[in-house]
């Protein structure tokens, strides 16, 4: 895979090495801005306050 | 292994089809010596070349599978073998193949993963810390500017809008810094590197309300972790809240260091799990616990203790001053 990217870049070692820390930059600024504030809220470590989860409330 | 490559010759190559499979059934036990070897050196081939040399490992296969004293007669004969071999090479290499990109998939799956615990724990406290920071300064701003009020929280001036910022809480023994409050516990709101008071399940009482239980949540972690060090909280501690003219001084008396996430009870008016059975101005912080964790809630419960007015100078009550010098 990563192989393959490599092999389909233009340029020699120098250019190929610059253009693939562009599209990690990329891939971890998509990741930053987008896929982790999406996913953040549907996983269950960051609930600070109690509530009732529509159940009875009180134990 | 000469008589073998001796009959395979006649195969052509429209018959190459059918009579291999049946060829190396027979020839199996003849060739058992060298497949093995050829098998070994494609191995070896693709584990060191892997999936760069697609091209040359075929025909690195069907030299290396004849020997070297075939080396005379190749061509013709070697082919029907070398075929064979590489059709197997084929099948492995696709293997190779699979399991090489299944294996950079895992990889990339842990280095998100990692990147994820990145971004909970550095990148959102980051973005937070500069939420707060902003919307502090602008409550403080706007607090400077209104000067001409009557000193009374209740009837502050129009441009109060609690979702703005309500006022600023200090745990000297939790954090050196004053966490601005605001209202709602949406995460959009302590998401902002703030704490919020309780809108619902339970709709929070008023630092100035003359009973009833002021009952805030932050986060413990990421997102300004506004809370991460509540453990450091002992009974007695002071908790302090400012508001534009007030400074109210709590004491934390009871600590709940885990319970479930459902307890909604610890907000009540008199929350009784702390003890208490009298209506009083109290103060509840909430946050989760373990660390990291959403499994349980972490409770601390104050009381009024005393309130100040906010002078000119906005100097600090005595309770936090015994913290500023350390």
């Amino acid at each position: 895979m990563y192989g393959w990217i490599w092999r389909h870049l233009p340029g020699n070692v120098l250019v190929r090495a610059l253009i693939s820390l562009v599209l990690v930059l990329g891939v971890v600024y998509l990741l930053f801005q987008y896929i982790f504030p999406w996913a953040e809220p549907l996983l269950p470590f960051n609930d600070v306050t109690v509530d009732d989860g529509g159940e009875e409330t009180g134990t | 292994m000469p008589s073998s490559t001796e009959r395979s010759t006649p195969a052509t190559p429209e018959e190459e089809g059918t009579p291999d499979p049946a060829e190396g059934a027979a020839d199996s036990a003849e060739t058992e010596k060298p497949e093995p070897a050829a098998e070994e050196t494609a191995k070896a081939e693709n584990g060191t070349e892997s999936a760069d040399t697609t091209d040359t490992t075929e025909s690195a296969d069907t030299t290396e599978s004849a020997e070297p004293t075939d080396t005379t007669d190749t061509t013709d004969t070697e082919e029907p073998e070398g075929r064979a071999a590489g059709r197997v090479g084929v099948g492995r290499r696709r293997l190779a193949l699979a399991v090489s990109v299944f294996g950079e998939l895992l990889i990339t799956a842990g280095a998100v993963l990692a990147l994820f615990v990145v971004y909970s724990l550095w990148w959102t406290n980051v973005l937070a810390n500069q939420e707060a920071e902003r919307d502090g300064n602008a409550v403080r701003e706007n607090w400077a500017a209104a000067e001409d009020d009557d000193g009374d929280d209740r009837t502050s001036p129009a441009t109060f809008e609690p979702e703005d910022g309500l006022g600023f809480l200090h745990v000297p023994t939790m954090t050196g810094a004053d966490i601005l409050v605001k209202e709602g516990i949406d995460l959009d709101i302590l998401n902002g590197g703030v704490a919020g008071y309780y809108d619902e399940p339970v709709q929070s009482a008023m630092p100035w309300d003359e009973e009833g239980n002021f009952s805030v949540a932050a986060h413990r972690d990421g997102h300004g972790a506004k809370f991460h060090n509540i453990q450091r909280i002992e009974e007695g501690d002071p908790i302090v809240f400012e508001t534009k003219n007030t400074w109210y001084i709590y004491r934390a008396y009871a600590i709940l260091p885990e319970t479930s996430r459902y307890n909604t009870a610890v907000l009540d008016p008199i929350p009784e799990e702390s003890g208490k059975t009298e209506a009083g101005q109290y103060i509840t912080l909430t946050t989760c616990t373990p660390v990291y964790t959403s499994e349980h809630r972490y409770i601390v419960w104050g009381e009024l203790e005393r309130t100040e007015h906010v002078n000119a100078q906005r100097d600090l009550p005595q309770e936090l001053l015994e913290f500023q010098d350390d």
